[in-house]
């Protein structure tokens, strides 16, 4: 095991956190994100440490990816199809982003249709050559490109190429002979899935950021080998897992969604550190909380993403459910006269009224100092000291408005603000079929301790853990997660004609790309490869997702195959439809090279003597409070406190409920029980 | 609207000329607010009221 | 009012239909279900009243409280179970369309119905005389497909086996009705347990309560926009140029916007006479384009419920393309006629409201339905599905090209999907330069789908409109290009309407048409009207167009004064 940094680029902060595994020590700081030029941040808090050349591994959360999509900041794309449709980015999917809005302007694709090019050739839904390409076609547009002189890479996209790749396969060589330096991404290679929409889209993505991010990345590697850390930095991907600088530039597209899915793999982590092993975490933050679960130990993967309403980036990405609520949150009155939070945020500047920055507006933060939550003198450590005047000042003048007493009024601005969260609770627990009943809620991010006690009441999950220093929770995530590849393919067969050999080919291929991309990343030891399929009833558009443990199709293991479908679409929809036909549609792998893990330093065993700093007042639904105080840094393993409480440290600060419990476990976490 | 005697299927349909919605036989309460004008029976004086006033103000734009 | 209480049971329950929503995409069989999401999940009160909606499709969003409440009006209360379900489509009692399946499951609590759960699909294939249920041709009801008035599909948690051997009988495609069914009813069931669970958590009387106050308050809201609309009478019209059967009749959509204080009452007295075609709308229908119309206008934040469609009155006068008599047809009414009633009362408040209408859309889904029998497996398939259109253009922006008419909000299906099932090579898909209408701000463009037929045979079937009267421009702006269904047969070298090639009345409108291995066929969809004197456009907006194709430069010069640099 080696001693591990991992760095979470926020937007307002740039976290920091390493693992020491000769002393068993865990540190983390942070600084100040520089959105100019995010690797000077990085490289400002690196400074702190006088030991870099002991550090043998660098894991960096970068949001370069997500960044350059959002600000349409990426390279100029020509698109190559099929003749007939270089129309497929522009007609999208039809359907428009809400019901009754007729102010919507329709999502721009990456790409304009003049650089939209087209050249005859066809494969058709079987896999036969309904036209050959059109070689010579491809050498004009070729020569169009270089006349053009703007292009700065191209993206391929014909119909059907996940059947066949021949003529992505045989594009891209042309255009390679005439222009060898242009990158050029093929849909086979990013995303070898039915829908075309969704595959060009992906595809397109896949060019736009190949330029920028791999002038990044050199640019960033440089920067690093000055440090001593070179040849050392990953970065992380939208599966949660880590990757090489070169094998990310390859196919930036993987780091689409990155920033969020630290906390995401810390708590697939503290799953395996703890054994509980269906967790849900919310990532709180100022503007904005993330949701997202780990089910039976492992985290979701979806490839439901879109990076804007209507342009879909369909890679594996962890599952994660955003909602625009979070610590700054601003309160307002609607023109039916009901109060409303968010999804208006006042960020960090100027931020909620107590920062004292001259914000005006009231925000959850305020209405959690008015309510005795948060204490002012013990924001960032007693860093910042929050003025609590101005908070009820604020508050106040929502709740003139509304006819109720101040605190009553904060008291009920937290409870709006903690049911938006519910949504997005909802979103990734039961609209994914999974009983909330049967989940632990983590607590993420700064604001997430102050949360969770209400979102336990609320959603019904009966066990809360909030980890050591809840605001890196991200970064800690980052030195935590091993390499991970994603392989998927649409390989369609139904249960009436099945061709098993077929089959245990297209598998076979899968697992020797995936395990041969780690290999070429340095991972050779300690693979581990997990094979799955999904399926649905012939004539369903939706499917179900099966672990697939067998190493080949025969008849035993197809039967098998069969048989959990059934089971399996019983227990999600409560119906199932023995006889029918059952067909497969997506073969997935995922390849992991699984790396040793930091033991977790532990906690001294409590003496029993465990004794609150202070008390005060705080509120709780109907009335006051006396809550005791503790410093977090004072609990030791073992130790019991019953709410109402409030355990402060540095950076946040956890609320425990009359009726609630806390058990400090083994490693320091706060264990939240009713 | 009506039923057959047995309940099996319906005998005949029967809508206000105003608004339009479907007039059933057997809704007691419906059936109190019933009007009739002009030899039509409508699901209510409103209806009545209106038809009247839409016919009047039209006549008069024509004119 | 609990403000905070109705802001959490609120949000709670949209979820819950949107739950109820995420079980029929994953379980349906038809691709209009599951990819073009055609259907809406809702809950209702005791009374029918719709208390809670998830944004599915607007044309059943508009149409839900009618259907339920018509049913309530027909089945006595207290002869509804614990554990029943009631499955009804009629169009003549609440119905938009024959294809248009309503299920509804009483919630009971402590013996006592305190709800409903609903689900509404549209099921592909539902008999008649054309397989995918358009049939352009149709003269009665008869010919439109199976007609079920209020029945028990489930009773007391069993199925009614009697009425599912009789429904699956009657249509071509049994398996993927049964499938198609069985996920409607998963859809309510969720919906039902996750209600229950509701009131055990908050208790009868205080849900009822709250309840109450949601809807009252969205009535509220509803009223404060509309009161903020000058008050008058608004009028428009417009017309759909065909009804299949007799060829050359234009039927007029007429209506009368009356904004009075916090209502509005839209009077479509002056539409023309029930169509001998299936082109007739339902109340059902006029009612919902209505409530679509509005939600347009206003603002859409206002929790979706009765309580906001209270302002909102209907008067569509009996035996009319606006409210169609038994037994004359409607199939067409819920997806064609229906987006221009919206079209033409938005067209209607284009003085009073410049900014929140716009020209007119291409307003049809296309409905190029077919059948056959799958040369590998021999069973029979059927297909409904739609493509979208250009919009109208607005007082702001251009209209958008290629989104789905305003009445439904659903997806066109992959060309991958459609070849997977279906026996067609599609050639292209193509947006159509200049279909977009001239205009300050231009209208958005329509598309051309081509296919190649490599079946023996397929039976094919339309229900469209706007091949001879094109979308209309607003305040200046010019109309919008005319869509079109061409064939071109194996062998042959000419695109021929269907009125050419097989005789029909109607180039938009027929049924069971033959089309042969070889054979081609185009479907053109109309792009939106232009908003606004093309005179004013904005000279790089131009010079944009050109580049990027959306215009020709002959075009641009003629409309727009375009010269090349």
């Amino acid at each position: 095991m080696r001693k591990t940094i991992g760095i979470d680029i926020g937007g307002t902060f740039t976290d920091f956190v390493t693992y020491d595994p000769e002393t068993n020590k865990i540190d983390n700081w942070k600084n100040l994100t520089t959105p100019s030029e995010p690797i000077k941040g990085v490289m400002q808090g690196l400074e702190r440490m006088d030991d870099l050349e002991s550090v043998d591994k660098a894991r960096l959360g970068t949001t370069i990816a997500t960044n350059a999509l959002l600000t349409r900041r990426g390279a100029k794309v020509a698109y190559v199809t099929n003749t007939g449709f270089r129309d497929i980015p522009f007609i999208q999917r039809g359907n428009r982003k809400a019901h009754y809005d007729i102010t919507w302007i329709k999502t721009r694709p990456f790409v304009d249709r003049a650089n939209c090019l087209e050249v005859d050739g066809r494969i058709t839904a079987m896999g036969d050559e309904h036209a050959p390409l059109d070689e010579s076609a491809v050498r004009d547009l070729a020569a169009k490109i270089k006349a053009d002189g703007t292009i700065e890479a191209v993206a391929i996209c014909t119909l059907f190429s996940y059947v066949d790749p021949k003529h992505e396969r045989r594009i891209r060589e042309i255009l390679l002979e005439e222009l060898p330096d242009m990158p050029i991404s093929i849909s086979y290679d990013v995303l070898p899935k039915w829908k075309e929409y969704d595959r060009a889209s992906t595809t397109i993505a896949d060019a736009y950021l190949k330029p920028v991010v791999a002038d990044n990345f050199r640019r960033m590697q440089a920067r690093f080998e000055e440090t001593g850390l070179g040849k050392k930095v990953g970065v992380i991907k939208s599966n949660g897992g880590e990757a090489t600088l070169d094998n990310a530039a390859d196919s930036p597209v993987q780091m689409a969604l990155s920033g969020p899915t630290g906390a995401v793999v810390a708590t697939r982590v503290m799953s395996e550190l703890t054994g509980i092993k269906n967790l849900v975490v919310f990532d709180m933050g100022g503007t904005s909380t993330d949701c997202s679960t780990v089910v039976g130990g492992k985290e979701l993967v979806t490839t439901d993403f879109e990076i804007e309403w209507g342009i879909p980036i369909q890679i594996p990405m962890v599952d994660i459910n955003t909602i625009g609520a979070g610590g700054g949150s601003i309160a307002w009155i609607d023109k039916g006269g009901m109060l409303r939070m968010g999804p208006q945020s006042a960020s960090a500047d100027p931020g909620p009224a107590c920062y004292g920055r001259g914000g005006q507006d009231a925000t959850v933060t305020d209405a959690n100092v008015v309510l005795g939550r948060i204490s002012p003198d013990n924001f960032l450590g007693g860093e910042m000291k929050l003025d609590s005047d101005a908070s009820h000042e604020a508050v106040g003048r929502i709740a003139e408005q509304l006819g109720m007493e101040v605190d009553e009024c904060a008291y009920a601005m937290v409870q709006i603000a903690n049911n938006n969260m519910l949504g997005a609770l909802r979103a990734v627990l039961l609209q994914r079929g999974l009983d909330p009943r049967d989940f632990t809620l983590v607590a993420s991010g700064g604001a997430g301790p102050v949360h969770i006690c209400d979102l336990m009441d609320i959603s019904g999950i009966p066990q809360g853990l909030v980890p050591n220093f809840p605001g890196q929770f991200s970064a800690f995530g980052f030195i935590m997660t091993d390499a991970r590849v994603d392989r998927h393919r649409t390989v369609q067969q139904s249960s009436k004609f099945f061709d098993g050999d077929r089959a245990t080919e297209a598998m076979k291929d899968l697992v020797r790309d995936a395990v041969k991309e780690l290999n070429d990343q340095g991972y050779t030891d300690g693979i581990e490869v997990t094979r799955s399929i999904e399926a649905r009833y012939l004539g369903q558009n939706h499917e179900l997702e099966l672990t697939f443990s067998g190493e080949e199709f025969n008849e035993e293991t197809i039967a098998g195959l069969w048989d959990k479908f059934h089971e399996e679409h019983n227990a999600r929809h409560g119906f199932a439809i023995p006889g029918e036909t059952i067909e497969t549609v997506n073969f997935k792998v995922v390849a992991v090279a699984v790396g040793d893990k930091p033991q977790m330093p532990e906690l001294p065993k409590t003496d029993g003597k465990l004794a609150a700093k202070t008390k005060r007042q705080v509120r709780f639904k109907d009335s006051w409070h006396e809550a005791a105080v503790y410093d977090r840094s004072d609990l030791r393993q073992g130790d019991k406190i019953e709410g109402p409480a409030l355990i402060e440290e540095s950076a946040s600060v956890t609320i425990l409920q009359p009726g609630q419990s806390i058990s400090v476990d083994r490693i320091g976490n706060l264990i939240i029980s009713v | 609207m009506k039923f057959s005697a047995n309940g099996y299927y319906i005998e005949s349909y029967q809508k206000c000329p105003n608004c339009g919605i479907l007039m059933y036989a057997n809704a007691e309460e419906d059936k109190a607010k019933r009007v009739e004008h002009n030899g039509e029976i409508y699901c209510s004086q409103r209806c009545v009221d209106w038809s009247i006033d839409r016919d009047a103000r039209r006549a008069k734009a024509e004119a | 009012m609990d403000f905070v209480t109705m802001n959490i049971l609120d949000s709670a329950m949209v979820s819950i239909c949107r739950e109820m929503g995420i079980t029929l995409m994953k379980t349906s069989y038809s691709t209009i279900f599951n990819e073009a999401l055609d259907f809406t999940c809702g809950l209702a009160d005791m009374n029918g009243e719709m208390i809670a909606v998830a944004d599915y499709c607007p044309a059943q969003i508009g149409g839900m409280p009618l259907l339920v409440q018509s049913c309530l009006k027909e089945i006595p209360i207290d002869e509804i179970e614990e554990g029943d379900i009631i499955l009804h489509n009629d169009p003549y009692r609440g119905g938009l369309h024959t294809p248009e399946h309503t299920f509804f499951k009483p919630i009971f609590v402590e013996g006592e119905i305190m709800g409903f759960a609903v689900a509404i699909g549209h099921i592909a294939e539902v008999g008649g005389m054309a397989p995918g249920g358009f049939c352009g041709e149709a003269t009665e009801i008869f010919h439109e497909g199976v007609r079920i008035p209020p029945v028990k599909i489930v009773k007391r948690g069993e199925d009614n086996v009697e009425v599912w051997k009789l429904l699956l009988a009657n249509v071509r495609t049994p398996r993927v009705n049964y499938g198609d069914l069985k996920a409607l009813i998963a859809a309510v069931d969720l919906g039902e347990k996750q209600m229950r669970g509701i009131f055990a958590k908050y208790g009868k009387a205080k849900v009822k309560e709250t309840v109450a106050d949601l809807l009252l308050y969205s009535e509220k809201r509803m009223r404060a926009e509309l009161e903020a609309i000058p008050d008058g009478i608004y009028s428009h019209e417009d017309f759909v140029e065909s009804d299949g059967v007799e060829s050359d009749k234009h039927h007029r959509i007429y209506v009368d916007v009356h904004k009075q204080g916090g209502s509005i009452i839209m009077d479509y007295h002056g539409s023309s006479p029930q169509a001998a075609g299936p082109i007739n709308a339902t109340l059902g229908v006029a009612t919902s384009a209505a409530y679509n119309a509005v939600l347009h206008m206003t603002d859409p934040t206002i929790p979706r419920n009765s309580g906001c469609f209270r302002p909102i009155e209907v008067m569509a006068p009996p035996t009319s393309l606006v409210n169609v008599d038994f037994p004359a047809p409607e199939v067409g009414g819920n997806t064609e006629t229906h987006p221009r009633i919206v079209g033409t009362i938005l067209g209607a408040m284009a003085e009073a409201l410049p900014d929140r209408v716009m020209a007119a859309e291409g307003g049809t889904h296309c409905n190029f339905v077919f059948g056959g029998v799958d040369a590998d497996t021999k069973e029979y398939f059927a297909c409904y599905d739609l493509e979208a259109v250009g919009w109208g253009g607005r007082s702001f922006a251009d209209g958008n090209s290629a989104v789905d008419s305003i009445n439904g909000n659903c997806r066109i299906t992959p060309v991958e999907v459609y070849e997977t099932r279906f026996p067609w090579i599609v050639e292209s898909l193509a947006l159509d330069t200049d279909s977009g209408g001239a205009g300050k701000h231009r209208g958005g463009l329509g598309y051309t789908k081509q296919m190649l037929c490599v079946n023996d045979e397929i039976i094919c079937s339309q229900m469209t409109d706007r091949h001879l009267l094109a979308p209309w421009g607003l305040n200046g702006g010019q109309e919008g290009g005319c869509g079109a269904t061409l064939v071109m047969k194996d062998g042959e070298e000419e695109w021929k309407t269907m009125r050419e090639a097989y005789g029909k009345a109607s180039t938009s409108r027929f049924n069971n048409v033959s089309i042969r291995r070889g054979d081609r066929v185009q479907l053109r969809m109309p792009g939106g009207g232009g908003y606004g004197d093309p005179a004013e456009r904005d000279a790089d907006a131009v010079i944009s167009d050109v580049k990027d194709g959306y215009i020709s430069k002959e075009a641009a010069a003629k409309y727009y004064n375009y010269k090349e640099a």
